[in-house]
């Protein structure tokens, strides 16, 4: 094949040809770029660059003399007869060199811009991109003068056991991290070998509406549709998509933007009792709370009180049915009245009072602030632990909750996917979690939350599981370095130029970094284990709504009215359903009564829903009409009776 | 840095005179024994005259330069032997950019015919000139005869050089040095030869002061050069730059065009054209009065050579 040359190495004592760089000039209006991928051929080798820095001179020697020769005035400039003689040079890293041993200098031969198998042999996609089978993950096209060549990731190495996790930097209000990720997921779904096993992922949506509409098709134009073929991917939003909120401090309108009556079939409840969070209360505690003491009561609680009939005859005769936060307030209300009597002291069955008391106020405070996620009735809706669906998608919508509850429901998704991928009787044999907003979670200072740890723990072992963290952030230097650092596909978005002037940026050239602070939208800078240098990709938007179109097309509910509200929820599970009935039947009835029958029937999802809604109220006995107060029958008057009152 | 002549520049300019900076190894660039140059002058008087402001060529100008690299390479018993590679090219400016339209390059050896008869074949591929001369044989007079010989190989490449460019094209030509070089380029009629070197002068005694205090963007009414009439070349000095504070030659370049009827109407225009030329200013130490066309052929060889 004929090269057409492009360019031509040049080396010199102070820019030497090395190994992993080397330099190259090209005619003035060559196209090609920072980023670019070129070819060099000489002395029977084949190197492989990527152009990550440019320059431009003229032979003026001194400013001095350009303003001399324009007699001072600027506008002068351009009247000069000849224009200078200039140099367009280019720094380029190796990317790959053929024959790969013995590793010498890049030769001085011609550069030419790669072509699409170039592009493929460079990014060593050849070792997982075959005829006979591959393991390529789609990510987005190179595209440079005219070539569009799509790069594909390598499966082994994105969701293990090679390598796994991805982190993507970038700056907010461009969409370009929800976006990738979305696309990526999406290419995930359509291209993940079946030989390598079944694949689901469950996203935790952050902010706003983000990843509420994941399975709403968008209108893509002719540059995006042509991305998407050019890809081999099908452009079509998630077909199997849940979205999982919990409910409001109402209890029955759901706390997420995804309430239009059109779409609200796709949204489960997120509920959890006593028992859920009980076995994840070292969440919510702070390093001041966790010591021995409390650790051996909640211990005690979860082992002995909650979920069992136990007895404690000091306490009371009758024993105790702990299923709900309010059973066990009124547990804790029984010890406490047992030791302020003064029958026990200051401590009870080993427990200090003031161990009790303040076991008492932490799991309190997630009643209270995690209110809607938290049932009352010890009832739970959860994520389907054991029947997770292969290319299925869980949206987590904790946006509108407050952080408490946020790392609760973090650490329990996360730890209950670790428990049944170690068991492997989740459903799918991998899972992806994207988790944004990552510095919130995993900040680089700040104390060890079990939060942070978890995620620690899930970036240095998920691998081995199959539990992949897709995470991303504003401010990739406000991470923990360890999480990141575990991610072995890193991509980046525009990013700010303060971030890029943190020292774990060292190692792009100026040039790049400049081209990462304009970065467009749908453009990203690749690290790959394979890739010897990152790249920049372009990926099309993605065939989902984004959160803001989504919002826009399916503008939210508002909030109903309780009844409404329990009308609406059992229309959802019925449309059948008459709203007069449902209003009769909940009438006058307490609204925690109502709600254990909503959720009841909710998990249930029976055939008559309206029947088996009213079945779980509890049953009244009807009133019986109060005639008029008859009083004694009057005497009849004897006049004859001489001791008759009247 | 501060210069320790400073005070007797101050007396110098109160006694009437011009204070100079330029270094002095740039002035004694000018080769001793400067003698005048046959002149007569034919726009009369020999006065200054305002050009007017610059005007860029707009339409194609192509310049014309030659190099030579020369070296001793040994002697045959005590006759010097030396060997240059001499390059001459025009390049061709097109929408102020300018790209290379005409060269060549000769290889040579030089040195006494008896020198050379001793290496034979052995110097092939270059080319043997010899010395011609009837003085007996000195090892540093040879040198500087042979030094002019490869001048002259220079000179002719050049000749040839412009001969092709010519052939293909009918634009202006600047060239570096003077038209009598070749007795082609004294009757061409578009082809301008921009001398720096003033080692040779025109004018002596007051026509002498006239001629060196020319002021900036100012032309010396035109003068006649050459000893054949048929072969007459049209000159003048023309300013490029103001010289006051530094000597007498800066910014001051002799132009040179086939003597014709049309040579005196257009010596205002050509001067304007010229003055246009001084900018780009390159780095070189005669930058007042290289044209960057010039600079641009001359780096281009000195690149082919390298």
């Amino acid at each position: 094949m004929t090269m057409i040359p492009l360019g031509q190495v040049v080396a010199t004592e102070l820019r030497p040809s090395t190994p992993h760089q080397f330099h190259f000039w090209t005619a003035r209006d060559a196209i090609l770029g920072i980023g670019t991928i070129v070819r060099v051929e000489g002395d029977g080798r084949v190197v492989f660059g990527v152009v990550t820095e440019g320059f431009a001179y003229a032979d003026l020697a001194r400013p001095l003399d350009a303003v001399i020769g324009a007699d001072g005035d600027p506008a002068r400039a351009a009247d000069e007869p000849t224009l200078r003689t200039e140099i367009r040079l280019w720094s380029a890293a190796v990317l790959r060199q053929l024959p790969e041993e013995p590793l010498q200098p890049v030769p001085f031969g011609g550069v030419a811009a790669a072509s699409d198998r170039d592009v493929r042999i460079a990014l060593r996609m050849d070792a997982y991109v075959t005829d006979e089978s591959s393991t390529g993950i789609p990510v987005g096209v190179y595209a440079a003068g005219g070539l569009s060549a799509p790069v594909l990731l390598d499966a082994d190495f994105l969701l293990g056991p090679e390598a796994a996790h991805l982190n993507i930097t970038g700056v907010s209000g461009l969409a370009t991290k929800t976006s990738a990720v979305t696309f990526l997921l999406t290419s995930i779904f359509q291209t993940f070998p079946v030989s390598k096993g079944t694949v689901a992922a469950v996203c935790f949506n952050v902010k706003g509406p983000d990843l509420c509409f994941l399975d709403q098709p968008a209108p893509l134009g002719e540059v995006d549709l042509g991305l998407w073929q050019r890809l081999g991917l099908h452009p079509v939003p998630f077909a199997d998509m849940t979205v999982f909120a919990p409910f409001k401090a109402d209890g029955v309108n759901l706390n997420t933007l995804r309430t239009n009556d059109a779409i609200v079939d796709r949204v489960e409840p997120l509920v959890w009792g006593l028992r859920e969070v009980l076995d994840y209360a070292e969440v919510v505690l702070n390093r001041d709370d966790v010591d021995a003491k409390a650790d051996a009561l909640i211990d005690f609680l979860a082992e002995r009180v909650v979920g069992k009939r136990y007895e404690a005859k000091e306490l009371r005769d009758a024993p105790f049915e702990v299923l709900s936060f309010a059973d066990l307030d009124v547990f804790f209300r029984a010890i406490f009245d047992h030791l302020e009597t003064g029958r026990g002291g200051e401590v009870w069955r080993t427990h200090h009072v003031a161990t009790i008391r303040k076991i008492r106020n932490r799991l309190g405070n997630i009643a209270t602030r995690s209110k809607g996620l938290v049932t009352d009735d010890g009832a739970a809706n959860d994520l389907p632990w054991g029947a997770f669906r292969d290319r299925s998608l869980m949206v987590v919508d904790v946006a509108g909750v407050d952080p408490l509850a946020q790392d609760l429901v973090f650490a329990r998704v996360i730890s209950k996917l670790r428990e049944h991928l170690e068991r492997r009787d989740l459903g799918v044999d991998h899972v992806v979690v994207f988790v944004d907003e990552l510095n919130n979670y995993a900040p680089a200072d700040g104390p060890d939350t079990y939060v942070k740890k978890m995620l620690l723990d899930l970036s240095e072992r998920g691998r081995y599981l199959g539990l992949v963290l897709f995470s991303a952030q504003q401010f990739r230097s406000q991470v923990m370095r360890r999480v990141v650092g575990n991610a072995g596909t890193t991509v980046f978005g525009r990013m700010d130029a303060d971030e890029l002037a943190m020292p774990g940026y060292a190692t792009l050239s100026p040039a790049v970094k400049a081209k990462l602070a304009a970065l467009p939208k749908g453009e990203l800078l690749l690290r790959h284990p394979h890739f010897t240098q990152p790249v920049f990709v372009r990926f099309p938007r993605p065939a989902a709504l984004s959160g803001r179109e989504g919002v826009e097309r399916f503008p939210p509910s508002p909030d109903l009215p309780f009844g409404d509200a329990v009308v609406r929820r059992l229309k959802a599970l019925d449309p059948g359903v008459a709203a007069d009935q449902v209003r009769a039947a909940i009438d006058g009835r307490p609204d925690d009564e109502v709600r254990r029958a909503l959720s009841a029937t909710a998990r249930r999802r029976p055939d008559d829903v309206l029947a088996f809604f009213r079945g779980c109220l509890r049953s009244t006995i009807a009133a019986a009409p109060v005639g008029p107060r008859r009083g004694i029958t009057r005497l009849a008057r004897d006049d004859d009776d001489p001791f008759a009152p009247y | 840095m501060s210069s320790p002549f400073a005070a007797l520049r101050r007396r110098l300019t109160l006694a009437g005179g011009r204070a100079a900076t330029t270094a002095f190894d740039l002035v004694r660039r000018v080769p001793e024994g400067a003698s005048a140059l046959s002149a007569r002058v034919v726009e009369p008087p020999l006065a200054h005259h305002a050009i007017g402001e610059r005007v860029a060529w707009t339409d194609d100008v192509a310049f014309l330069d030659g190099t030579q690299h020369i070296e001793l390479v040994g002697y045959i018993g005590t006759d010097p032997v030396i060997a240059a590679v001499v390059r001459a090219a025009v390049r061709i400016r097109r929408d102020r950019r300018t790209s290379i339209a005409a060269e060549a390059v000769r290889r040579v050896v030089v040195g006494r015919a008896s020198a050379l008869a001793a290496l034979g074949r052995s110097v092939e591929p270059y080319a043997a000139i010899p010395i011609v001369t009837d003085d007996p044989p000195h090892p540093v007079h040879d040198l500087e005869r042979g030094h002019a010989v490869v001048d002259r190989a220079r000179a002719s490449l050049e000749a040839s050089v412009a001969k092709t460019f010519r052939a293909a094209h009918d634009c202006w030509l600047i060239a570096d040095g003077t038209l009598a070089l070749s007795p082609d380029w004294t009757t061409d009629r578009r082809m301008i030869g921009v001398v720096k070197s003033h080692g040779v002068l025109p004018f002596t005694g007051a026509e002498l002061e006239v001629y060196l205090t020319l002021p900036a963007a100012h032309r010396t009414s035109v003068f006649a050069i050459g000893s054949r009439p048929d072969a007459a070349i049209h000159a003048w000095a023309l300013r490029l730059w103001p010289w006051d504070r530094h000597d007498l030659f800066h910014g001051l370049v002799r132009v040179e065009v086939a003597a014709g009827d049309g040579s005196l109407s257009s010596a205002d225009r050509l001067s304007r054209f010229l003055l246009a030329e001084r900018s780009p200013v390159t780095s070189q130490p005669r930058a007042d009065r290289l044209l960057y066309g010039i600079h641009d052929v001359g780096r281009y060889l000195r690149a082919r050579e390298a």
